[in-house]
């Protein structure tokens, strides 16, 4: 379970909160998207849910464990695909799970498993002794992805989880994404790919300029809206409002 | 702006890591004050340093040559070096930025003509080549003023002649790289030029080194040594009399307000015009295509059964602390940049002494001077000596010093992890330790070895060595952590544009030349040395350890990816 209240963000450099009061409850056994536009907040929420940017007002709770508290407890039930795959260019493959399995104290017999299991599906098993530079963008993203799953984590943040995946790959993760979620586990993505939420998510919440202008399932967007359209045109609808009464 | 003109703006920029314009409007910070005044001070320190060296060496041989009668032989070697050091190091800085990175297939895909984009790259490279000609021009411009008094043209012709020189040189670059890289694709890797280019470097700087050294007294007979090496019989002077632009520059320089000066400009302004005009001209459409396909990654792929083996072979649990330390290890030595100028200097140091060493042997042996050297070392101060080579050694990789800016692009993956910050920043002291000790045996046993010291005074060496090392190791990884260069698209701006790098250096030969003056002028005995150079260094080591996880702990949380 992943709960973010009243979390708010400025970055040094700049006078614009990058995220503003945003509050969201993510349950057990839900997938759930995370939209916005370009330069929205998604990518600093998610920092800020995965321990890697201390927000300035607000908590995130894993699990019910505070993450500013207990930050390694916390960081232990998470698995997170980060949106840049562009890491340890000079591993190996092989060496680079090593690093992520030790990190998570991830047993050797577990570790070869899950290895096993997640690079045979997402077609990178033979590519395991390489050097990660020289990995196309979505291998290095298929990669990421199996490295976040090696300790089987209660809650699994993807950033951008479907960029540069062929569709064998993007429909193996969507599975992954919805055999998890069966299983009691939580799933946190955010996407640009309306379609991908449209018919994974459980609930979705929208971000623009920082704040949360949405919250819940599509059947209630929809009703909130007073349209029937596709997740796209709500999408649009609903950030173009807000644009307009900022303006 | 023309294509030309912006590409050259483009890859200065990149090359050098210059920062941006500030927004209008945009007020510097205290804080920017006073880390440009801080590089500022870097700056002259390090123009200062260089500038004394060669102005030295000049004197040097302008004393030995006007003994001779022979001192215009000064601005042929002059014109000489102002030729063969942006050579050797254009080469190298040419090979290295060949291909930037990705940026350059963005540029291919661009209207932009082949000539634009190779010239702007030239402009670029000759930057550096023009400063270090002109730095190497006005060092014997120095010298050969004050002691000759010539003509107010003398300096101007030298100053155009710095910075024509380089020219033909760097052209001599490309005009062997292009069709290099056209033909042998395995050169066509970013990390095989790093490591062919840092080789030929270290040659290099192994080559200049015996030249340097040979300039430089003790010397029993300046002037004889000095025909040897610039006289009119000399390498020098052949090379120079056979190299035309030289000569021209020469020339000038010797008759500078007559028209054989001017007539010897205007040769030397062609000269050096139409090798770079030739090979734009002529390989700039080489060029570009040389730079398609370059960097393509070819991946080794294992059989089917060969990667079930493979994950039951490699995929083993190990100490997560230790894993740490061992991709510290891989991140940095897999990355020629890194490696040549970091772990490698344990190696390449030893091996400059040695060639000193066996250069100078003879005018070392019959030195005064270095009968005093014996007489300290037979008298108890062999210690010191050793220990500091030691300290020095264990403390030269900038390893810790740049621990966390070459980790910038990992740094939010590395704060998603559930390691403690102190503990991933402690794993990079560990693996900086590591070269501290091999370095602080190979400083401390090579002088142990030459001074012929006893088994107990080398072992205190040693000890005295590591635990200065260890503490400047980790003044420096303080430094990074303090102020880590974090915004780079090279990986050379982390190591060697990273002003903490180079404070380093600067603190611990300032600590070593301290520690050195402090043990002989109050003539410490091996124990007091040991007591303040090695335990109070140790203590103060264990103290700054103690505190440094809480600082890292809160200093890598401000830091906003």
């Amino acid at each position: 379970m992943i709960e973010l209240n009243g979390i708010s963000k400025t970055y040094a450099k700049s006078a614009v909160k990058a995220v503003d009061d945003l509050t969201i409850t993510v349950k057990d056994g839900e997938i759930f998207g995370f939209l916005g536009p370009n330069g929205a907040g998604k990518t600093t929420t998610i920092k800020a849910l995965t321990g890697v940017l201390r927000p300035d007002a607000g908590s995130a709770r894993i699990d019910g464990i505070d993450i500013a508290a207990n930050p390694l407890g916390a960081k232990r039930r998470i698995g997170y695909v980060t949106d840049n795959p562009e890491l340890f260019a000079r591993l190996k493959a092989a060496e680079y799970l090593n690093f992520v399995a030790d990190v998570y104290d991830v047993d050797s017999a577990t570790r070869q498993a899950r290895t096993a299991e997640y690079s045979s599906l997402f077609g990178i098993k033979d590519a395991l002794g390489a050097s990660i530079g020289s990995f196309s963008h979505g291998m290095k993203q298929k990669l990421l992805v199996t490295a976040s799953l090696l300790h089987d984590p209660q809650n699994w943040v993807l950033d951008e989880p479907m960029v540069g995946l062929d569709p064998k790959a993007a429909f193996a993760l969507k599975e992954i994404m919805r055999t998890r979620a069966a299983a009691g586990k939580t799933v946190f993505f955010s996407t640009h790919v309306m379609e991908v939420a449209e018919k994974l998510c459980d609930r979705l919440s929208i971000i623009n300029k920082g704040r949360i202008i949405f919250t819940g399932t599509l059947a209630e967007l929809k009703s909130m809206q007073g349209a029937d359209g596709s997740l796209e045109s709500l999408f649009l609808e609903l950030v173009d409002d807000t644009e307009e009464e900022s303006a | 702006m023309s294509i030309f003109l912006s590409l050259s703006k483009l890859y200065i920029r990149s090359f050098y890591n210059l920062p941006g314009k500030k927004a209008p409007g945009a007020k510097a910070s205290g804080k920017d004050i006073l880390k440009l005044a801080g590089m500022a001070f870097l700056v002259v320190l390090v123009v200062g340093d260089l500038g004394y060296l060669f102005i030295m060496m000049n004197l040097n041989l302008y004393q030995g040559l006007a003994m001779a009668d022979m001192q215009g032989m000064l601005l042929l070697n002059a014109a000489v070096m102002a030729t063969m050091l942006p050579l050797v190091i254009g080469f190298m800085t040419s090979l290295s930025t060949y291909y930037l990175n990705d940026m350059e297939l963005q540029l291919l895909s661009m209207p932009i003509k082949p000539r634009a984009l190779f010239s702007a790259k030239f402009v670029a490279v000759y930057v550096t080549e023009a400063a270090i000609s002109l730095f190497f021009m006005v060092a014997t411009m120095v010298i050969f003023g004050i002691k000759e008094n010539p003509h107010p043209l003398f300096y101007v012709w030298g100053t155009i002649a710095g910075l024509l020189l380089p020219l033909p040189a760097l052209a001599a670059s490309y005009l062997i790289q292009i069709p290099l890289l056209t033909f042998a694709r395995f050169l066509r890797n970013k990390r095989t030029i790093m490591i062919v280019g840092g080789i030929i470097g270290i040659v290099f700087g192994l080559g200049f080194n015996v030249y340097f050294q040979r300039m430089m007294p003790p010397v029993a007979n300046p002037a004889a040594r000095a025909s040897t090496f610039a006289g009119s019989e000399s390498i020098i002077a052949k090379m120079g009399q056979s190299y035309p632009p030289a000569l021209f520059a020469w020339r000038a320089m010797a008759n500078p307000a007559s028209s054989i000066g001017l007539l010897a400009m205007l040769k030397l302004f062609v000269a050096c015009a139409v090798g770079p005009t030739l090979v734009a001209f002529f390989l700039s459409g080489a060029y570009a295509k040389s730079l398609i396909g370059f960097n393509e990654a070819h991946i080794k792929k294992l059989t089917k059964d060969g990667a079930n083996a493979f994950i039951a072979r490699r995929l083993r649990q190990g100490r997560p602390f230790i894993t740490m330390v061992r991709r510290e290890f891989d991140m940095m030595n897999r990355e020629p940049m890194y490696l040549l100028n970091g772990p490698f200097i344990v190696v390449m140091l030893p091996l400059i002494m040695g060639i000193m060493y066996v250069v100078q042997k003879d005018a070392l042996l019959s030195d005064p001077d270095m009968a005093g050297v014996k007489a300290l070392v037979d008298g108890g101060f062999g210690v010191v000596i050793a220990a500091l080579a030691g300290a020095f050694m264990g403390s030269s990789t900038s390893i810790a010093s740049t621990a966390v800016s070459r980790d910038a692009k990992a740094l939010p993956f590395i704060k998603s992890l559930p390691i403690k910050s102190g503990t991933y920043l402690l794993a990079k002291l560990g693996h900086a330790l590591i070269f501290g000790v091999v370095g602080s045996a190979i400083g401390a046993g090579l002088i142990a070895f030459l001074m012929k010291m006893s088994a107990l005074d080398a072992l205190i060496g040693f000890a005295v060595a590591l635990s200065l090392s260890s503490l400047l190791n980790l003044a420096g990884l303080w430094l990074d952590t303090a102020n880590p260069r974090l915004t780079w698209d090279n990986p050379i701006a982390a190591m060697k544009q990273n002003p903490n790098s180079l404070i380093a250096m600067l603190g611990s030969m300032g600590l070593m030349g301290g520690a050195g003056y402090l043990a002989f002028k109050f003539a410490l005995g091996t124990g007091a040395f040991a007591l303040w150079f090695g335990a109070v260094p140790a203590v103060a080591f264990a103290a700054l350890l103690a505190a440094y996880p809480r600082f890292a702990e809160k200093r890598l949380a401000r830091m906003e990816g």
